[in-house]
């Protein structure tokens, strides 16, 4: 470890900081500028007025589109991480290690395919005449109208983080010291209540953790809430997308982009801080 | 294992065997919409659905015939090699500094080189637009190369850093009395060779990918992904699964590659200090 | 089967896949007794209790405890708390949800709880550290909550996995001392797993030895000390020297042999046929010591000083045989004061026929 300051030190450090300075922080200070500008004649003009901030905020349109993505995202954080356990668990202490390895590479190969794909895929399958209806249709039910849905966009927020959220437990579960599960087994724990009493406590960390990243992808999803749920009801993410494509209300999208920083960093901040609650470094 | 032991007493059959099903049943919904867009791909109906019709390759042809497709095409590439290339530098200079050094600040300094990915990309694409074209760098593809920088640089460190925590750590103090330089060139890149590799496919793979930002700022330099989102807000279109496995495979291909890559990390992990 | 027997293992058999990690086994566990259970890692000693906590099932055989098979109990099922060389302590959980956990488990009221958990707390000496987090305390004071959270439920047998092995050696006779003394107190059954002879010998009542998944021998720290039954646990003990021969006469109280190191004789019931393969002990006590040839001593051997190693009050003189044999002698400070103990001196080692004793070969 060195302190010194050096050419040579520099050389490495610098240009990720100069470029995530100039690109990712300029930008977002740059939102905050551009909330408090005005728009004119379909003109942005540079000004510190805060009628964005008041407009939005005073619409009811806003804070319904901000109870929707907030409940949707805390749906599909919870739905999902409930989902991804069973899973988790199983994979981390039913299997052998070949077939976990195997799994997890499994598990892995979602990130690199297109989300849009899978998702216009998912129509393929929950569309009037798609391939679950067809396939319903031969024992006699329906077609259900599944398109177009809240089911529809938590299944397309399923797609986003499932693979993850899988991820991210089995991360924390296969590190789990197997004699804390012994030990309660021999303190009378039978095998479910083991789960309740030491697996997820043990674990809470990356189960938090993960669910967190659930939340955030879901809270910023466009894709899904359009192309799966149909556009309505009106989320944060689709209110931006509206609001910048169609004329120059950019300082407006500002006012939301912003509030939905702001929520993710409440949010991730008091996950952390229930993740870690309680224990000592 | 004829005799597993505690497994016997303490274990239940069925629910280890439930579990089982539940781990495939979980694998089936995630993998049901890649196989089927894989399977559709080559199916000649329209209104993809079942019972499939014929095999044929006419969404191929459809998707090859496109030259909007083949400049995406093109715009995907020319973007993604050079943004793969530039994070992967980017992201070994965060790395090694990290490994390295310990200095004032350290935790807003690794704050801003691993956070980009955790804001929306919605959020950060608006964020882009609007500051790009404020000072003219926006619709073209340099603006989409400069966002997918910083969205794909923290893969890139942390795929470094990885390797650099499993240097030994005899082996760069052995190094210390050649200049700095010269430890650079001999010990470290040699040793983390295989992530930087790693890294540069991985980020090659997110850029690819990358829709939301790119949708922002690419203007009419639209990359495939951007296409595909085009396509998916028209009428729906089997082109679709056909760009969506091109895709997928070009992607696995590069994913695959760096697998190999880092997992070859034994083989090269010595130095060739004497080079 | 006695009738203060607690637990019994009856033919008792633990296979992995093909490996055999405890062979046929049969003994019993008294009640009330401080049992170690004694090896060196990988002899199947750690397997054995936890084929009694029910962690392991027996590949064949019976174990009863008081008297009922529980082979097929889960350990959930079972009363047998163990306290892991881990020490297993839960670290989401502070020192008293710690020692309450299965007390709740087992359904017990939240008042009756705390009133049974600060009891324990009380008698560990860790009341004061009640509400800490378990990363907090130090190695004496973690093995003393293990200890609470195990005894909280006053169990009949309480099993221990090498608990000590993380302590240091001040601290380790210290936790000796509070283990037999709680024991005792409580006359709860311990049954003990460890690799340290002194560790055993200086606790337990009964002492049980084994190698390669086989018992050498059961008995009293002293027994076995005096009295090694096989050639193993004489090895095993380090504190005899051995000498292997041929029976060349037996019967009338006394066992001639003849060995590399010359004929030797001893006393004992045993009546083997001439002519067969033989081993005689000697503690490295019982061993004297001479520079001239003892005139009337059944038992002389010729040897040459090695070496030597003071070690408290006594010193251990190591000397070679003429043939290379190594033969530890163990002298107070006092009488090795009376010989010279250069290097090379040649002496006489000599024993009487009583102190001789026969062990099995296998």
């Amino acid at each position: 470890m060195r302190r010194h300051v050096s050419l040579y030190g520099l050389t490495f450090s610098l240009p990720l900081l100069i470029w995530q300075l100039l690109f990712f922080v300029f930008p977002l200070a740059f939102l905050v500028a551009l909330s408090f500008w005005t728009v004119k004649n379909f003109a942005m003009r540079p000004d510190f007025d805060t009628i964005n901030w008041v407009t939005m905020f005073s619409r009811k349109v806003f804070w319904q589109a901000y109870g929707t993505t907030f409940a949707l995202a805390a749906a599909a954080a919870t739905l999902t991480s409930v989902l991804a356990f069973p899973c988790s668990y199983a994979i981390a202490f039913k299997l052998s290690d070949t077939a976990r390895r195997w799994l997890v590479f499994l598990m892995v190969i979602p990130f690199f395919t297109s989300y849009l794909v899978r998702v216009y895929s998912w129509q393929i399958f929950l569309s009037d005449a798609g391939i679950i209806n067809v396939m319903l249709g031969q024992i006699g039910l329906g077609p259900y109208s599944m398109l177009n849905s809240i089911g529809a966009t938590m299944i397309g927020y399923l797609t986003l983080s499932f693979p993850l959220v899988v991820l991210l437990q089995l991360f924390s579960l296969v590190f789990i010291d197997r004699t804390l599960i012994e030990a309660a087994h021999n303190m009378r724990c039978g095998r479910l209540r083991t789960v309740f009493a030491v697996v997820i406590p043990s674990g809470r960390v990356g189960l938090v953790i993960a669910a967190l990243f659930c939340f955030i992808l879901s809270f910023g999803d466009f894709v899904s809430p359009i192309y799966l749920g149909g556009g309505d009801p009106t989320t944060l993410s689709i209110l931006i997308t509206d609001t910048t494509k169609s004329g120059q209300q950019w300082p407006r999208a500002a006012v939301i982009a912003l509030t939905m920083i702001a929520t993710l960093m409440v949010v991730a901040f008091a996950a952390v801080k229930f993740a870690y609650k309680g224990r000592t470094k | 294992m004829s005799d597993t032991g505690a497994q016997d007493i303490n274990r239940s059959k069925p629910v280890d065997w439930a579990l089982k099903a539940y781990i495939f049943a979980a694998y089936a919904f995630v993998f049901a919409p890649i196989a089927a867009s894989f399977v559709f791909s080559f199916n000649s109906d329209r209104f993809p659905s079942i019972p499939l019709g014929h095999f044929s390759l006419e969404w191929y042809q459809a998707v090859a015939s496109d030259p909007l497709v083949w400049e995406g095409l093109r715009n995907t590439l020319f973007v993604g090699v050079i943004a793969g290339v530039v994070s992967t530098l980017l992201g070994f200079g965060a790395a090694y500094t990290d490994y390295r050094y310990k200095f004032f600040g350290k935790q807003i300094y690794l704050a801003l080189a691993l956070l980009p990915p955790t804001i929306p990309v919605i959020i950060l694409g608006l964020a882009m637009l609007a500051y790009l074209s404020r000072i003219n760098l926006s619709g073209n593809a340099l603006s989409v190369i400069i966002s997918h920088v910083v969205v794909c640089a923290p893969f890139a460190m942390a795929i470094i850093r990885l390797r650099l925590s499993q240097m030994d750590p005899a082996l760069e103090p052995a190094a210390w009395n050649l200049a700095e330089w010269k430890t650079m060139r001999h010990v470290i890149v040699p040793f983390t060779k295989p992530a930087i590799f790693g890294a540069l496919f991985i980020t090659m793979a997110v850029s690819f990918d990358e829709f939301a930002v790119a949708w922002f700022v690419s203007g009419l330099n639209e990359t495939l992904p951007v296409k595909v989102l085009g396509f998916l807000q028209g009428q729906v279109s089997p082109r679709i699964n056909a760009i969506g496995t091109f895709v997928f495979v070009t992607s696995m291909t590069l994913v695959i590659l760096a697998q190999v890559l880092l997992s070859g990390r034994d083989a090269t992990a010595r130095p060739d200090a004497d080079e | 089967m006695q009738r203060d027997t607690l637990v019994s293992f009856e033919g008792v058999v633990k296979r992995f896949g093909t490996y055999l990690a405890v062979q046929k086994m049969d003994f019993e566990i008294r009640k009330g007794e401080f049992l170690a259970i004694m090896g060196s890692s990988g002899c199947g000693k750690t397997t054995t209790l936890r084929m009694l906590a029910g962690l392991e099932a027996p590949s064949e055989g019976v174990i009863r405890l008081s008297g009922k098979p529980i082979n097929h109990l889960p350990t959930w099922s079972r009363d047998t708390p163990m306290v892991w060389q881990s020490l297993a302590l839960f670290p989401f959980l502070n020192v008293r949800e710690n020692v309450e956990f299965a007390l709740k488990m087992r359904g017990i009221g939240k008042s009756e709880r705390r009133k049974r958990a600060e009891h324990w707390l009380d008698r560990m000496q860790i009341t004061e550290f009640a509400d800490r987090n378990i990363a907090q305390l130090s190695g004496g004071q973690r093995q003393r909550v293990a200890l609470a959270r195990s005894l909280v439920v006053e169990p009949e047998i309480l099993l221990l996995d090498e608990p000590l092995s993380a302590l240091d050696a001040a601290l380790k006779v210290r936790m000796q001392s509070v283990l037999k003394n709680l024991q005792r107190e409580t006359g709860i059954t311990f049954v003990y797993v460890t690799h340290s002879q002194s560790e055993a010998f200086s606790m337990a009542d009964r002492v049980v030895i084994m190698s390669r998944g086989k018992i050498e021998q059961i008995g009293t720290p002293q027994e076995i000390y005096r009295t090694p039954r096989t050639r193993f646990v004489a090895d095993f003990l380090g504190s005899s020297n051995i000498f292997s021969g041929k029976v060349t006469a037996s019967g009338a109280g006394s066992v001639d042999l003849e060995t590399a190191s010359g004929p030797l004789r001893l006393t004992t019931n045993a009546a083997p046929p001439p002519g067969s393969a033989a081993t005689l002990t000697v503690l490295d006590t019982k061993m004297r010591l001479s520079l001239t040839r003892p005139a009337n001593s059944t038992n002389v051997v010729p040897v040459r000083v090695i070496g030597e190693e003071f070690v408290g009050a006594t010193a251990t003189l190591y000397l070679e045989t003429a043939q290379g044999q190594e033969i530890r002698v163990q002298k107070g400070h006092d009488e090795l004061a009376e010989l010279p103990l250069e290097i090379g001196q040649d002496l006489f080692t000599y024993w009487a026929a009583e102190d001789g004793h026969l062990v099995a070969e296998a």
